[in-house]
């Protein structure tokens, strides 16, 4: 249970964590810690250099540019969910923040360490996924903005390349007549993992769903983007039996496992429910009804 | 120290308002730093992995676990520590409010608690309930219930101005002391963080030490090579089985069955194999890492119901098909009985392995005196006297030169009702290497050593007549034990014996088995052994009543316990008001508004329990020596030795009495309640009381905290001990009045003739008198249970006890339909407790019970993977309920008076647990319409049960 044998780093900007993330063979991201410490202690894993991106005001805060708000990596879900331009336009990923773990962890962990360690039950991916979130990805000369979506590559596998961090989280503005909603089930009110969770968002335009997009969490490898449950919904016109249809059609597009929280069977389940949950709620909110609500069940 | 290789860094560390320069390696967590370094031990380890909040800490101003934080990263911060809170001495608002509410009982996680509350109240001074909720979802509380923690910060501001609190209601008023909600006497030094537990000790020179456990379920050991850990620098012995005595130890006399370290085989995962002893503990840990052992796989056995069939895998020679343990019961007919029934039902429950997870993980400190000719022995420990006598027969010494230390306990609830190797080892190593040896388990270690609640399959059948009148009550009981004995045997009885307290059962039969596997052993948990079967029965008469279209309440209140009864296992029933505590949670839940007509998804429940205050037997026969001298003794019905001993020292000056009693306060209350019945007995004020409970070379022997004993025995002990006093002191004031010390009475600090009201004397003036003429003041007391006790069939003794505990509880829950995921809203419950000691502990210890029990009933379960492994050894896991969890809860207390009790008190602790399982389940049944009969009723079983109904 102790952590022996690392080195952390404590570059002051991006430039220099980049340049230590170059240069340091094996060097892993020390955001919040509140996953790499604890696996460190249990030795799940083994880190010899760490670099500890506390440092570098570039990675902090909450702003608005034109039309995108860009979140920094080492935000954290205190931040995210107190913060006024993110309750007023993405009330549900302020949810979604204050639903993660618990008060002291939400002050210690991090956006970027809640995407980057790509836990298929992560909170914070399913609503920015909806939102049509992008990553921010820097290395020492270049920068590349991939779809969230993109960034998962399995369970704790992401095509972040070893020499690039990412910096910040980029949320487009949402269109008028968009709501988004996240749903998630777990075994008890704080401290808890995912079981299984679901994303919508609905735009609506002419009383039709211009744009629908629907994500499951903890139910595969990834975030799952249900498209063909999106794909049934846009441009019809709402209505509870479609919702109740389009749930049927997420429970074939989760491929979940079972484990100790919950049977496959279970899962499935849950899919149909959280997905018609917030599709319900998506719709609420796109038809201005908004307002912060409590996500889990 | 071994660590200097690792390069380290100084950092500037500003620590409630101090500058600390401290060098640390950069894997030192900031936990680590304020215990090992600054020695700032509020602030607590519990589970090392940032779920259960015991550690929090203000980092700028933010509440943060300190076990998730790397000193090296907290350069230039401000951390505010429990230590911190307090200002010139003078206690911080929240910090009075938590003692004035009761919002403290084990300690342990209250630092964390106060710290999570101090952060809020700055920045938000009046905190609706839902924000005080979230601001604590980070910090669990194993035994508050946490409804008194919700409450001490919602008022925290009435404690602001003045010095004295708020004025409480007092609940009787023939007393002065005893009946009174006061706080308790160890609130103030555990809302500090200045209450030392056994881990915040450090002794020069001390050694640490850590365990290596068996990988696999089942093995032999067949080679053992220490020598590359044995090289790293810094470790200073290593033991294995062939270091450590070829004696066995146990708990259940009859069964004694584990070796300190195993000698050649190991039987469940966590088996202890080996121990290094070195410089700290990391060197230590590395060093379990370089220990090579090669074994012999053996076939294993995971199941219990597997585990009896032939050709299973056999864990121990000496029990055949692996069971261990064999009952079989039958008080009068049962064929008879259920000839007699007009409606007879049976059904199969099945309970599950719970782990009583408290905060403090166990913690064992060892170092030997006198020419190394005494062990002074810390332990962190519900029985400290058993320890004593176990450690007594390992190392073969006399009980006389072993001196135990039990510093506060942070919770226990049965898994630290038992010797553990972490007692043995460090006893054995500190003798070996002639330094203190400290030891500590982690987290994963609590789930490996385990002694949690026996999982049980249980089948059970009764029989009724038209009117609901039982006739016949029949069950069969599997438990599964894992791969040692421990408390087992009595385990095994308890689950059988204890049905027949709460109604009248003319004809009952109870066959049990316990089963071994290779999974670590069970003990015995809050309630012990009953709470499954009586799980089972509750729920069965439910069904029953509902089968009949009788109101559920109704049927247990014609069948209901009377006062002053035989039991037909043959236990005397005293004072019981049952039926009472049925009639009040009636009334006070609404149930006849509710039950019956509550929409789908809302449902409502009985359940009741009963518990012994007090076993009537000690676990071990015979005389308190040394076991290698003892001769055989067979089985009398009579207290060898007494069970509880006191003794009142009174100051020389005559303003303190000192109580020395080594009952174990582990955060039930004990040292407050047994204070107020010394302070009662002898006329004197709380204040005037100090209690002395941790040394075993102060304070007289006591069996400790299990069975629910310790206000009954322990209070009469006390009580005893202080009349003792009182009579000197009255020989003394009736000598100045020339009076007959009969007609004198001490009250209120003064001891006065009760007639001739000019005939008044200070009470601490007579004790000087006495202290002038006769030297030292001294009662001693103690307590034996009745003789008899029981009837004289095997295993007869197990359920015996001086007084019986009733309550009833009404659950209130609502389910998600869609989801199965329950809520439990609300519980009312009424308990028998006697006429209360403190009625704000009793409360305290009910709250607790609910939400504990609630958490066995719908989450908690250890869960084993395929090879034996724990899949959920943590906290983050093994689930408990938070405070978000938590349900509102009203507890009342029924008029009750105990005969056998210290001012007519009996049992709480433990009875309380036993409605709150079936009172959900029953709740649950209620709302959906289906029964589930497994443990823990998850989401999932329920919605597979709806989904089966509808199908």
């Amino acid at each position: 249970m102790y952590i022996t044998g690392i080195r952390v780093h404590s570059p002051q900007t991006v430039a220099e964590a980049l340049e230590l993330l170059a240069d340091l063979k094996n060097a892993r991201i020390l955001a919040g810690g509140t996953d790499i410490l604890v696996d460190l202690k249990q030795g799940l894993t083994k880190a010899g250099d760490l670099i500890s991106l506390k440092n570098i005001q570039e990675l902090k805060g909450i702003e608005k540019k034109g039309k995108t708000i860009r979140i920094g990596a080492f935000t954290t879900p205190q931040e995210i969910h107190s913060n006024s331009l993110i309750r007023q336009h993405f009330p549900a990923l302020a949810e979604a923040a204050r639903s993660m773990a618990s008060a002291q962890i939400r002050t210690l962990a991090t956006i970027g360490g809640n995407i980057t360690s790509a836990v298929p039950s992560a909170d914070l991916p399913p609503s920015l996924i909806a939102a049509d979130a992008t990553a921010e990805l820097r290395r020492a000369e270049s920068t590349r903005e991939i779809p969230l979506f993109e960034f998962f590559a399995g369970p704790r596998e992401t095509v972040c390349r070893k020499e690039e961090l990412l910096v910040s989280v980029r949320i487009p503005l949402p269109p008028p007549y968009t709501g988004i909603s996240y749903k998630k089930f777990t075994l008890r009110e704080a401290n808890a993992l995912a079981v299984a969770s679901a994303a919508s968002r609905l735009t609506l335009k002419n009383n039709k769903m211009e744009k629908v997009t629907v994500v499951l969490g903890a139910v595969a490898p990834t975030p799952v983007l249900a498209k063909k449950t999106a794909g049934f919904l846009q441009g019809k016109t709402t209505s509870q039996n479609l919702f109740e249809e389009a749930a049927a059609l997420a429970v074939e597009e989760g491929k979940p496992i079972s484990d100790i929280r919950g049977s496959a069977w279970f899962r499935k389940e849950l899919i149909r429910v959280l997905t018609l949950r917030s599709l319900a709620e998506a719709l609420e909110r796109a038809l201005g009804k908004t307002g912060e609500k409590k996500n889990s069940l | 120290m071994n660590q200097d290789k690792e390069p380290k860094r100084i950092v500037t560390l500003k620590v409630n308002g101090e500058e600390h320069f401290v060098a640390v390696r950069d894997g030192e967590t900031l936990l680590d730093v304020l215990r090992d370094r600054l020695r700032l031990t509020g602030t607590k380890k519990g589970c090392n992995l940032g779920v259960c909040g015991a550690c929090t800490v203000l980092v700028d101003g933010e509440p943060q676990n300190s076990c998730l934080l790397l000193a090296s990263s907290c350069e230039g911060a401000e951390v505010t520590t429990i230590e911190g809170i307090a200002q010139d001495g003078e206690l911080h608002p929240l910090q009075r409010s938590f003692i004035h509410h009761g919002a403290v009982q084990c300690g342990f996680c209250t630092s964390g608690v106060v710290m999570g509350a101090f952060a809020l109240v700055r920045k938000n001074p009046d905190p609706t309930d839902e924000e005080i909720k979230e601001a604590l979802s980070g910090n669990l509380c194993r035994c508050t219930g946490y409804k008194r923690i919700l409450e001490a910060v919602k008022n925290w501001k009435k404690y602001q101005k003045s010095k004295e609190p708020p004025s409480h209601s007092f609940d009787l008023d023939k007393f002065t002391t005893v009946g009174r909600s006061l706080p308790r006497v160890d609130a103030a030094d555990k809302v500090t963080g200045r209450a030392k537990y056994t881990a915040d000790y450090y002794f020069e020179n001390m050694l640490y030490g850590k365990i290596l456990h068996s990988p696999l379920p089942h093995a032999r050991i067949k080679k053992l090579d220490t020598g590359q850990a044995a090289r790293l620098p810094g470790v200073k012995l290593i033991l294995t089985g062939k270091d450590v005595p070829d004696i066995t130890y146990g708990v259940s006399p009859a069964r004694y069955d584990e070796h300190v370290l195993a000698k050649d085989r190991v039987r469940h995962v966590g088996d202890e194999v080996a121990a290094v002893i070195a410089v700290d503990e990391e060197t230590a840990e590395k060093a379990l890492g370089l220990i090579k052992v090669e074994y012999e796989e053996l076939p294993a056995v995971f199941d219990s119901l597997e585990a009896i069939k032939e050709g299973a895998p056999q864990l121990h020679d000496r029990y055949r098909n692996n069971i261990n343990t064999v009952v079989d019961h039958h008080f009068g007919d049962i064929e008879k009985g259920f000839a007699e029934a007009d409606h007879i039902r049976e059904e199969e429950f099945v309970g599950n392995h719970v782990n009583q997870s408290p905060i403090e993980p166990h913690a064992s400190i060892a170092f030997w005196q006198n020419e190394g000719s005494t062990l002074v022995l810390y332990s962190s420990t519900q029985v400290p006297h058993y320890v004593h006598y176990m450690v007594a027969r390992v190392l073969d010494m006399p009980l006389g030169k072993i001196r135990i230390m039990r510093p506060p306990v942070g919770g226990g609830f049965g898994q630290k009702a038992a010797t553990t190797p972490l007692d043995l080892i460090t006893s054995i190593a500190s003798k070996k290497t002639g330094r203190p040896v400290k030891m500590v388990y982690s987290r994963e270690e609590m789930f490996l050593y385990g002694r949690g609640r026996h999982k049980q399959h249980m089948k059970f059948k009764i029989g009724v007549k038209k009117d609901g009148r039982i006739t016949a009550v029949q069950s069969r009981i599997y438990l599964d034990g894992g791969a040692y004995t421990s408390f087992g045997v009595i385990t095994a009885y308890y689950a059988g014996s204890m049905i027949p307290t709460l109604y009248h059962l003319p004809n009952y039969r109870y066959e049990g088995f316990r089963v071994m596997t290779n999974k670590p052993a069970c003990g015995a948990m809050r309630g012990h052994g009953t709470p499954q079967p009586r799980f089972a029965f509750e729920s069965l008469l439910s069904m029953i009543a509902e089968d009949l279209g009788i109101d559920p309440i109704e049927i247990r209140l014609r069948n209901a316990m009377d006062p002053d009864t035989r039991t037909c296992n043959d236990l005397d029933v005293r004072s019981c008001e049952f039926k009472a505590t049925l009639q009040e949670v009636r009334k006070k839940s609404g149930w006849d508004r509710k039950y019956g007509k509550l929409p789908p998804g809302q449902g409502i429940g009985i359940g009741c329990g009963g518990f012994v205050s007090g076993a009537g037997y000690a676990i071990y026969r015979g005389q308190v020596q040394r076991h290698s001298e003892k001769k055989p003794e067979t089985f009398v019905k009579k207290a060898v030795f007494p069970h509880a001993n006191a003794i009142v020292k009174i100051s020389e000056d005559g303003t303190a009495a000192v109580l020395l009693i080594q009952a174990a306060e582990i955060g039930q209350g004990s040292s407050t309640v047994l204070s107020q019945i010394c302070a009662e007995t002898l006329g004197i004020s709380l204040d005037r009381v100090r209690i002395r409970t941790e040394d075993s070379d102060i304070s007289p022997l006591d069996l400790g905290a299990y069975s629910s004993r310790t206000t009954l025995m322990g209070g009469n002990a006390v009580t005893m001990a202080s009349k003792d006093v009182l009579q000197k002191l009255f020989t003394t004031a009736a000598g100045i009045w020339k009076c007959d010390p009969q007609d004198l009475e001490a009250r209120d600090n003064r001891i006065f003739h009760r007639s001739d009201k000019s005939k008044v004397i200070d009470w601490e003036e007579t004790a000087r008198l006495y202290f002038n003429d006769k030297g030292p003041l001294v009662g001693t007391g103690w307590y034996k249970p009745p003789e008899g006790l029981g009837g004289d069939y095997k295993g007869a003794a197990v359920g015996t006890s001086p007084a019986y505990s009733y309550s009833s509880s009404v659950c209130e829950c609502s389910v998600d339909l869609e989801t199965g995921k329950v809520k439990v809203e609300r519980f009312t419950d009424y308990h028998d407790c006697g006429t209360p000691i403190n009625p704000q502990a009793v409360h305290g210890q009910v709250e607790g019970a609910i939400v504990m029990g609630a958490g066995e009933t719908l989450m908690e379960e250890v869960r084993y993977g395929e090879k034996g492994n724990i899949l959920n050894p943590n906290l983050h896991d093994y689930l408990l309920l938070t405070i978000k969890d938590s349900p509102e809860i009203f507890s009342g207390i029924v008029d009750s008076y105990e005969p056998e009790g210290p001012y007519g008190a009996k049992e709480v602790g433990e009875g309380a647990t036993l409605p709150v399982l079936a009172a959900i389940a029953h709740a649950i049944a209620n709302a959906t319409g289906v029964w589930i009969k497994e443990l823990p009723i998850t989401p999932e079983r329920i919605l597979k049960a709806l989904k089966e109904k509808k199908s």
